[in-house]
C-alpha cells in the first residue's frame, strides 16, 4: 500500500516552479544589469571621447598662430597647458606636411606617433586617441594629437559595481530560495513518507483488527461450546425419549401427540440455538445497520439462558420505545455475550443478572459523548464486583483478572470497541462485593430499524381452493419427501425433482405457481437453477432453502428480491412462506 | 623641381630653428635668402589670423592681394611661397607698386620705401584704410607697419601695432597677437 497524497506532490511542484521562476527572475535581472552596464559602458566611452575631442579642438584653435608661424615655444606652452589635465597621456602637434613638430607623453605612457595619424577619434583599449586637423581660414595649417590616459580597472569596476552588488544579490537571493525550497521539499518527501507508512500501518491494524474480532468469535464460541453441547444432549434426550416412547405405545394416541409435541418443541429449541450459533459465527465484515436493541436481546435469550447455567436467573427488562441504534448486529450480540459470560464467571455460586434497555438523554458536558439520545443497554450482575484499579484497566485489550487459559483479556475491550462504534461508550460502575453494572451507551438511530422478513401470521396456512402447484428440488431424498409430504398435507400439488437437471424437465412441460429450491446441490446449485427457472417461467415465485451459515453469499447469489427459508425449517413456517408469496404473487384465492 | 623643392623646404624648415644656418651650413648670402624666404612665407600666413571689412574684396571669390611697395627685397620667392594657396576662398596675389594707397587694392602691402614714395609715405597713404601693413625691421627706414617683422634669438618674429589696425579697420587674431614680441595698443 504505497499511495501518495496527491496534494503534497502538488507542493513539491510548486516548490520546483517557484524556484524555476527565482531562477528566470535572476537571470532576467542580469540581463537588464548587463544590458544596462553595456550601454553605460558606451555613454562613458563616448564622454570620454567626446571630453578628449573637445580639449583636441581646443588644442588645434590655439595652436593655429604658433604652428603657422613655427612658434614652438608657444606651442610647447599650449601642450604644457595640457598636462594640467591629468586624464591627458599624450599630445603632439604636427605641421601641414604631417611631421611631428612639437611632443608631450608622460612618463608612463608612449610617446605619441611621429607622423600625424588620419583625422578622427578611436577608442583603444580603454584609452581616446583623437587626431584633429589644424585650420584657419580654409589654410590648412597642420594637425594636433591627443592621447587619455587608459581608464585603470579599479576605475571601471567601480563604474560597474552597481551591476556587481545586483549580481551578487541576485545570487544570494537565489542561494536562499533555492535552499528554502529544497528545505519544503525535503519536508514534503518526508511528510509523504509518513503519510505512505500511516497508510500502511493503517491498513494492517484493519487487518489485524478484522483477525481479532474473529478470534472474539471463536474464544466466545469456545466458551459456549462446553454448554451448548450439554444443552444439545439434553434436547437430543428428549426427542430420543419422544419418539422411543411413540415407537413403544403407537396406538395411545393421546399420548403420542403430547409426546410428539415435546420432542417438537426440543427440535424447534435446538434449531433456534444452532440458527444463532451459525450466525455469530459468520465471518463477515463489519456492517453498521439499524436495528431495535430490544429485539437483539429478546432473540438472544434462550442461548443466555444456556450460556448463564442453571445457578443464575436471567431478568430481561426491555424498553417498550423500540429504539434503534446503528451498529454491526453480530458485534453487539457478542458483546452481550461476553458480558454475560463474565457475569456467569464473576457468580460461581449463582445469582441473578439483569439485562435492561432503557432511554436516556445525554445533555451537553459529558466528556465523551455528544449531546443527544442514548439506548443504555445494561447488564448487571450480583457477582464478586470488581476494584477501582480493575475497573479502570477493565476495557483494556489483554487485560484479565481469570486464570491461565480461561480468558484472553479481549472480552471487554470487544465490548468497548462495539460501543463506541455505534456512536457512544460503555462505562463500568461497581463495587467490590457489590456486583457490577456494564452499560453500553449506543447512539439513537433516527433510522427506521429493519425488521426480519416474518410470515405474515393472519395468513390462513392451509392452501386455498382450487389448490396451486408447487415445485419442489432438493437433492436429499429424507428433505424433500418432509417437504412434499407436508405441501401435500396443506392442501398443494406438488411436483418434485432431485436436481436442477430434472427440474428444468419438469418445467419444459409446465409452470407451477411456486418454485422450492434447496440452494446447495451439486452440478447445478439453486442459483444456477433459479437463473435458467427464472427464463421458462418468469414471475414465478422461488423460495431458496438454506442450511448455509452465510446467508450473504446466497444472497449476492439469487439476487436481493430472494425468500430464504432457514434449515431446518417447520411445517408452519413453510406453510406461512408459502402462502405469503402466493398472496404477494397476486395468486392467493380470492 | 620637386628636389629642389623638398631641399628649400628643408631649409626653411632649418631656418626657424637656426637662423643662422649652422645646419644649412650655408653661406652668407644664402642665410639672408633664408629669411627673405621666411618673411615671404609669413606675408601670407599673416592672412588666415586677420579679418577685413566685406567691402575690401570685390567678391565673394575675389583675390587676396598681397603687396609689395618699393624696392622688392623678394623676387620669385613670394610668388613661389603664394603659389596656390588661398585664404578663406580668395586666392592669393602679388603685386608690386612702386606707390602705395588707399585704392591700390592691397590688403596685405610690405612697405619697403623707394624712390618714388618713402616707407613714411607710403604708410600715411594708406591710413584708415583697410589695408594691414608690413614693414621689415633693417629695411627701407625706420616706420613701422601695423606688423613689424623682426629678428630676436636668431628667428624671424614680429611685433604688432594694435592701434593701427583698428584705425585702418582690419581685425587681428588674437591668436597672433599672443605670439607677437610686442603689442602696441
Amino acid at each position: 500500500m504505497s499511495r501518495r497524497d496527491p496534494s503534497l506532490s502538488d507542493g513539491r511542484l510548486a516548490d520546483r516552479r517557484l524556484v524555476n521562476v527565482a531562477w528566470a527572475g535572476v537571470a532576467a535581472l542580469l540581463a537588464i544589469g548587463v544590458l544596462l552596464a553595456a550601454r553605460s559602458e558606451l555613454d562613458d566611452r563616448s564622454r570620454a571621447t567626446r571630453a578628449a575631442e573637445v580639449q583636441a579642438d581646443i588644442l588645434a584653435a590655439s595652436v593655429s598662430a604658433a604652428l603657422s608661424f613655427d612658434d614652438r615655444a608657444a606651442m610647447r606652452e599650449y601642450l604644457g597647458a595640457l598636462q594640467v589635465n591629468r586624464a591627458v597621456a599624450a599630445a603632439a602637434v604636427y605641421d601641414a606636411r604631417g611631421q611631428a613638430v612639437v611632443v608631450f607623453h608622460r612618463p608612463d605612457a608612449p610617446s605619441p606617433p611621429a607622423r600625424a595619424p588620419a583625422p578622427g577619434a578611436r577608442f583603444v583599449e580603454r584609452h581616446v586617441a583623437v587626431t584633429r586637423g589644424v585650420a584657419e581660414q580654409g589654410a590648412r595649417l597642420g594637425a594636433v594629437y591627443l592621447e587619455t590616459r587608459p581608464e585603470s580597472w579599479a576605475s571601471i569596476l567601480g563604474r560597474h559595481s552597481n551591476l556587481g552588488v545586483m549580481t551578487i544579490l541576485a545570487f544570494l537571493l537565489l542561494g536562499v530560495v533555492t535552499a528554502a525550497a529544497s528545505q519544503l521539499q525535503h519536508r514534503a518527501r518526508l511528510l509523504s513518507a509518513a503519510n505512505a507508512r500511516l497508510l500502511e500501518e493503517m491498513a494492517a491494524r484493519g487487518e489485524a483488527e478484522e483477525a481479532l474480532r474473529q478470534s472474539q468469535k471463536m474464544e466466545a464460541l469456545g466458551q459456549l461450546t462446553g454448554g451448548i453441547a450439554h444443552d444439545f444432549n439434553n434436547l437430543l434426550q428428549v426427542v430420543h425419549g419422544a419418539f422411543e416412547l411413540i415407537r413403544r405405545r403407537p396406538d395411545d394416541t393421546d399420548k403420542v401427540a403430547a409426546w410428539s409435541e415435546n420432542g417438537i418443541a426440543a427440535a424447534e429449541r435446538g434449531a433456534s440455538l444452532t440458527r444463532q450459533l451459525l450466525a455469530f459465527s459468520r465471518s463477515q465484515k463489519l456492517e453498521l445497520r439499524p436495528f431495535v436493541v430490544a429485539d437483539l436481546i429478546a432473540e438472544m435469550h434462550d442461548l443466555l439462558v444456556r450460556t448463564l447455567g442453571p445457578d443464575i436467573v436471567l431478568a430481561v427488562a426491555l424498553d417498550e420505545t423500540r429504539a434503534a441504534v446503528m451498529s454491526d448486529r453480530t458485534q453487539l450480540e457478542l458483546a452481550v455475550l461476553n458480558l454475560a459470560i463474565n457475569a456467569r464467571d464473576a457468580m460461581p455460586d449463582g445469582g441473578r443478572l439483569t439485562i435492561s434497555t432503557t432511554i436516556r438523554a445525554i445533555g451537553p458536558g459529558d466528556p465523551v459523548l455528544e449531546p443527544g439520545d442514548y439506548v443504555d443497554l445494561s447488564v448487571a450482575d450480583t457477582g464478586d464486583g470488581m476494584a477501582p484499579e480493575v475497573i479502570e484497566r477493565a476495557f483494556d485489550p489483554f487485560f484479565t483478572t481469570k486464570g491461565v487459559g480461561k480468558g484472553t483479556g479481549l472480552g471487554l475491550s470487544q465490548v468497548y470497541g462495539v460501543a463506541r462504534q455505534a456512536g457512544g461508550v460503555a462505562r463500568i460502575a461497581s463495587t467490590p462485593g457489590g456486583g457490577t453494572v456494564v452499560s453500553l451507551l449506543l447512539r439513537h438511530s433516527t433510522a427506521t430499524a429493519e425488521a426480519g422478513a416474518e410470515p405474515d401470521e393472519s395468513l390462513p396456512i392451509l392452501a386455498p381452493e382450487g389448490g396451486h402447484t408447487v415445485l419442489v428440488v432438493d437433492d436429499e431424498d429424507a428433505v424433500r419427501t418432509l417437504a412434499c409430504e407436508t405441501l401435500k398435507l396443506l392442501g398443494y400439488r406438488v411436483l418434485e425433482a432431485d436436481s436442477g437437471a430434472a427440474a428444468l424437465e419438469v418445467l419444459a412441460t409446465a409452470c407451477p405457481d411456486l418454485m422450492l429450491f434447496d440452494y446447495a446441490m451439486p452440478a447445478m446449485n439453486g442459483a444456477e437453477l433459479a437463473r435458467v427457472a427464472r427464463l421458462r417461467c418468469p414471475g414465478v415465485p422461488i423460495v431458496f432453502a438454506s442450511g448455509y451459515a452465510d446467508t450473504d453469499q446466497v444472497e449476492a447469489a439469487v439476487g436481493g428480491e430472494a425468500t430464504i427459508l432457514r434449515k431446518p425449517f417447520n411445517m408452519e413456517t413453510l406453510a406461512r412462506t408459502v402462502s405469503t408469496l402466493l398472496r404477494d404473487a397476486g395468486k392467493a384465492g380470492t | 623641381m620637386s628636389e629642389r623643392r623638398a631641399r628649400s623646404a628643408r631649409c626653411r624648415a632649418g631656418a626657424a630653428m637656426v637662423l643662422a644656418g649652422a645646419l644649412c651650413a650655408a653661406p652668407r648670402a644664402f642665410a639672408d635668402n633664408l629669411e627673405l624666404a621666411v618673411k615671404a612665407t609669413y606675408l601670407y600666413k599673416l592672412a588666415p589670423f586677420v579679418s577685413w571689412p566685406a567691402n575690401a574684396y570685390a567678391g565673394p571669390n575675389a583675390p587676396l592681394t598681397i603687396c609689395v611697395q618699393g624696392a622688392d627685397p623678394f623676387g620669385p620667392m613670394l610668388e613661389r611661397a603664394t603659389s596656390g594657396q588661398a585664404v578663406g576662398g580668395h586666392p592669393l596675389e602679388v603685386r608690386r607698386l612702386a606707390r602705395l594707397d588707399a585704392n591700390s587694392g592691397c590688403h596685405i602691402a610690405y612697405v619697403a620705401g623707394g624712390a618714388a614714395q618713402s616707407q613714411a609715405q607710403a604708410l600715411s597713404a594708406v591710413e584708415g584704410a583697410p589695408v594691414l601693413t608690413v614693414t621689415d625691421e633693417g629695411r627701407g627706414g625706420p616706420a613701422k607697419g601695423i606688423v613689424n617683422l623682426l629678428i630676436e634669438a636668431g628667428k624671424v618674429r614680429f611685433s604688432i601695432d594694435a592701434g593701427q589696425a583698428d584705425r585702418n579697420g582690419v581685425a587681428i587674431s588674437s591668436k597672433l597677437l599672443a605670439l607677437a614680441v610686442t603689442v602696441k595698443r
